[in-house]
């Protein structure tokens, strides 16, 4: 199955336009009830079902997806790239993206899907009040879609540092790239925050731990938890789109947009803060005035940067020779209702009068000018702006108008009223009868936005056949994307694309330098994400599943450690500012740093449970000190024997590498022996998983650690078996090393772990 | 206005909208202007038009953004102010306020008094008498709400949150639920009875402490 960087994309296109049919039904679904209060069309149940499912597949599995097709298709090619860094990774991420989705739908078919909004707010989430099976697959489902966003953070993290053509130096970077590079730098902290919080509930529902149902320490965890990442996922969807906007303008005006350099800022910026901001979401929940009023100020102050952005692209339209077109419409559309988004965020920043609008339909028409409007109308552009590079043909331009015309009056009449009926409060499906009107107009908007898509789909598939051809750059754009054919062919370029003396040129590959062919098919993707779903599914949905699921994965990660996969990085290219580090090095690092997010965040919510509960054991009396010192010993001492097997293969000792490979696994497992030892203890003790927080913190925090030893000692594992063949020598030794990282950061995670739980 | 807290928020509302639809108009206009004022069919390329694989330039100081950023600092800035002293004001209740303990549940409402008498459904308070709410919830996530006397705050289990005001109006004032707490969310109404105060007084007196 493919794994080129352009076919995965349009995997990506369809699936999100799939799923974009899916939460439009949703949407349907429960406007049609709003059109009058005493019908029961969709019951209590339903209704919540339909509006979680409809928020949730919308954020996660369209937006952002339909973002990461057009990155997918367009960012290898703006940067002169032949593929993204890791191909195979690339596939994964699509296939994981598909069976996540495929899970939570499924989880509809079972007693009850998830119905507690796609906030998931605790405990309104957890088994004491939500017991339906759904929710855990649903749960599951995004557990997947989270592997598939990290595994897409990594692989475009590292293509665009590392695959850049000569010349494109990160200022220089396309406005598209530059917001994608953005996006996946925000995902990379924010997605395992995520993570964690599924984590803990699905460890809560599953498991019997108490986080969420003990509101002495946990009333406001989750609120932490989610809305951390939950603000910068707004501008995760958003971004893509802002990006997609920039490069139409410039495209219709022949120009660089105004002010370049001071809408990367402002982007840098946004970014930046929205890491600061999530507390706007908790104005009402009783956090102490003063961190409100911080939240209060950072939240408004991040409309400036928004300014610097939105009015930049207003001014490139100045004295501009603006070529009108469908795609520049959808462009200045989208500003137009941004800009109606931003101002009422606006109000929704000031603490004040979030008392009263948090949980109203201002809320809900604010969040749908920005998402809808600056996303997915955002991206609609882009769709339309690409179209002819990804099919060599044009769309027809009348039909693409009427669909911009028709959307927007849809757009417009389905969400502005909902500004009107704002005192309406969210995800009731009854309501006060003197807002009827205004619902009852907004669903017809609905109607027409619906039926609008339509115009679009018909146009673009029409055209895919009939489409007059587009050739290589039919809007006279200037970046590099334009500069091959449409479709480009599998190598993209007819040479290697460099910016060396400041122009374009190309430098040809006619020698064999190019010529070892390189891969672009690969079934272990696809296999590895079946495996991985049908795991899942086995946990909730039949137990025969889960062993089928286990053994296809093992078979399949096997297969794609062993199988022969040739993708190279050019010899030239513009790499600041890791040219010293290679690409894989680089991937590695970039897991890692998702990987200290996540324990940053298991670790902080230890810590504020901790605080915040009245009493606490004392260090010593329910968990053992010698256990954790005799821990620490041990894996310290396994970082140690690891650094010797690298040592000793790159003296090309391969005996002793094996040696000390083989001693890693050995501590490996006394850690965890240990570990056995001290968890049957206290459990025999009545110290379980439910029986406090204190104990569901240690179980949890420590679980998920020790999970990730026995995934390493999988590895060295894997290592070792290719070791005693006498694999590992003077000229190959990176595993080693790239292994040792991973290690290391494990052994350093339990250094915090050891004084945390046992000696404080 | 009915209420203290509905003047203060309302008030801060306008001052918002106002601001807000200024810029948007003139914002948009702007946009709309420009647009109709440069389109074109014309095909032939004007100067520093930028062709296929010319990399950005170093640009001048974009000078005409830097003032538009100074201008909305300074709009921002006159909100932030107003935002900061409503809040105080919504924030300090006065000292000799009734006190009343709302408790959310799924899904109703229950308030108790000084004198412990506690009834469902359906709170009682003086007008013209400042009257505190003291919020909590018995199991999910719910927000108390009166949009109409301006008081919203969330009811959280294990937490206590506090809320302010003094009616005017002597009526019967909606409650409402503004977070999702489950199936009876959208149903999850109440009263708020608000009575001349010395009505009020006497109904409280007839009602002996410890009712339940
Ligand atoms: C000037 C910029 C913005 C400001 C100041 C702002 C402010 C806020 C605030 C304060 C809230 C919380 C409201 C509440 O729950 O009571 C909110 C909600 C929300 N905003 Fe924005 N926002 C801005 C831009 C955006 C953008 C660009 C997006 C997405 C593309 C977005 C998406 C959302 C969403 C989805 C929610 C609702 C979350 C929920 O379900 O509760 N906002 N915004
Ligand atoms: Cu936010
Ligand atoms: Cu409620």
């Amino acid at each position: 199955m493919t794994t080129n960087h352009k076919d995965v994309g349009i995997l990506y296109l369809v699936t999100a336009i799939y799923f974009l049919i899916v939460g439009g039904m949703l949407a349907l679904l429960f406007r049609f009830q709003l059109t009058d209060p005493t019908l029961n069309f969709l019951n209590a149940q339903k209704f919540n079902q339909a509006v979680t499912m409809h928020g949730l597949i919308m954020v996660l599995f369209v937006i952002s997806p339909l973002g990461f097709a057009l990155a997918n298709y367009v960012v290898p090619l703006q940067i002169g790239a032949r593929d993204l860094a890791f191909p195979r990774l690339n596939a994964l991420s699509y296939w994981l993206y598909l069976f996540g989705g495929i899970l939570s739908i499924i989880s509809f078919f079972q007693d009850s899907t998830i119905d507690a909004g796609w906030t998931l707010y605790a405990p309104l989430t957890t088994s004491q009040f939500s017991p339906y099976v759904g929710v855990n697959t649903g749960g599951l489902g995004l557990a997947l879609l989270i592997a598939s966003v990290t595994a897409s953070t990594f692989n475009f993290v590292v293509t665009i540092f590392r695959s850049r053509a000569q010349g494109l130096t990160i200022n220089k970077l396309p406005m598209f790239t530059f917001s994608i590079l953005l996006t996946v730098l925000m995902m990379l902290y924010a997605f395992p925050s995520l993570l964690a919080g599924v984590v803990i509930l699905v460890s809560d529902r599953l498991l019997g731990t108490v986080y969420f149902t003990s509101p002495e320490g946990g009333a406001l965890l989750w609120d932490h938890i989610f809305w951390f990442f939950g603000h910068p996922e707004v501008y995760i969807v958003l971004f893509p789109g802002i990006g997609a906007i920039a490069e139409v303008i410039q495209a219709s005006t022949k120009r660089h947009i105004y002010g370049r350099t001071a809408v990367m800022i402002a982007m840098v910026i946004v970014a930046v803060l929205s890491f600061l901001v999530w507390g706007h979401h908790m104005f009402n929940t009783g956090i102490s005035q003063d961190v409100r009023r911080v939240f209060t100020i950072t939240t408004i102050a991040i409309s400036i940067p928004f300014d610097a952005i939105i009015l930049s692209f207003i001014y490139s339209l100045v004295k501009a020779r603006i070529q009108i077109s469908t795609p520049f419409l959808f462009a200045l559309g989208s500003i137009m209702v941004f800009i109606v988004g931003g101002i009422t965020g606006v109000f929704l920043g000031s603490n004040a009068l979030d008392y009263i609008l948090r949980g109203t339909y201002f809320v809900v028409a604010h969040f749908h000018y920005t998402m809808v409007g600056g996303g997915l109308l955002g991206l609609l552009a882009g769709i339309y702006y690409w179209y002819p590079k990804m099919t060599g043909r044009r769309f027809d331009e009348r039909l693409g108008r009427a669909h911009f015309v028709v959307s927007m009056i849809g757009y417009n009449l389905l969400y502005f009223p909902l500004f009107i009926a704002w005192e309406t409060p969210r995800r009731v499906p009854i309501y006060q009868t003197d807002l009827l009107f205004w619902h009852q107009l907004a669903t017809m908007g609905g109607l027409i936005f619906g039926l609008s898509f339509l115009i679009m789909f018909w146009n673009l598939l029409w055209s895919l056949r009939n489409g007059p051809p587009a050739g290589n750059n039919p809007w006279g754009a200037f970046t590099l994307e334009w500069a091959t054919e449409s479709p480009p062919p599998p190598h993209n370029f007819p040479g290697i694309p460099t910016f060396a003396d400041g122009k374009l040129s190309f430098i040809s590959t006619n020698g064999a330098a190019h010529h070892h062919h390189e891969t672009h098919l690969s079934p272990y993707p696809f296999a590895v994400s079946l495996g991985s779903f049908l795991a899942l599914a086995g946990l909730t949905v039949h137990p025969l599943l889960l062993p089928v699921g286990l053994v296809i994965l093992a078979i399949s990660v096997v297969g794609w450690g062993r199988e022969r996969f040739v993708s190279h990085e050019d010899s030239i290219g513009e790499r600041w500012p890791f040219e010293k580090v290679d690409r894989v090095k680089l991937g590695w690092w970039t897991f890692i740093a998702s990987e200290i997010a996540l324990f940053g965040i298991l670790i902080s919510s230890y810590l504020y449970v901790r605080s915040a509960s009245s009493s606490w054991p004392a260090p010593g009396t329910m968990l053992d000190v010698w256990h954790g010192a005799v821990n620490t010993f041990v894996l310290l001492t396994s970082s140690l024997t690891v650094v010797l097997a690298l040592a000793s293969a790159r003296a090309d000792k391969r005996g002793l590498t094996t040696g000390f490979l083989g001693g890693t696994i050995a501590l490996g497992l006394l850690f965890l022996f240990n570990k056995y030892n001290e968890w049957s203890e206290l459990l025999h003790h009545g110290v379980t998983f439910g029986s406090s927080l204190p104990a569901s913190t240690f179980f949890l925090t420590t679980g998920v650690h020790g999970a990730h030893v026995t995934a390493g000692l999988l590895a060295l594992a894997y290592l070792v078996s290719r070791s005693i063949k006498g694999f590992y020598g003077k000229e190959n030794w990176e595993a080693i090393e790239y292994f040792g990282y991973y290690w290391h950061f494990v052994d350093i995670v339990w250094v915090f772990l050891f004084p945390l739980f046992y000696l404080i | 206005m009915v209420s203290t807290s509905a003047e203060a928020v309302y008030g801060l509302f306008n001052l918002f909208l106002t601001l807000g639809t200024i810029v948007g108009i003139v914002v948009g206009t702007y946009l709309l202007y420009n647009l109709f004022r440069y389109r074109t069919r014309e095909d032939k390329p004007v100067e520093g038009e930028v062709s296929l694989g010319e990399l950005p330039p170093r640009q001048g100081f974009p000078a005409k953004l830097m003032i538009s950023l100074f201008l909305s600092s300074v709009v921002v800035l006159s909100l932030i102010i107003g935002t900061f002293s409503t809040l105080e004001y919504l924030e300090s209740p006065p000292r000799d306020a009734f006190e009343i303990r709302v408790t959310a549940f799924q899904w109703g409402w229950e308030f108790a008094y000084p004198n412990g008498l506690v009834v469902l459904g359906e709170g009682r308070i003086p007008a013209n008498r400042p009257v505190k709410f003291i919020v909590t919830s018995r199991d999910v996530f719910h927000k108390f709400g009166i949009l109409e006397l301006g008081i919203g705050i969330d009811a959280i289990p294990g937490k206590i949150n506090y809320y302010w005001t003094e009616v005017r109006v002597p009526n019967i004032y909606e409650i409402r639920c503004f977070e999702l707490c489950g199936t009876g969310h959208g149903v999850m109404l109440g009263k708020l009875v608000v009575m001349e105060p010395s009505e009020f007084d006497r109904w409280y007196g007839s009602q002996g402490g410890g009712a339940k």
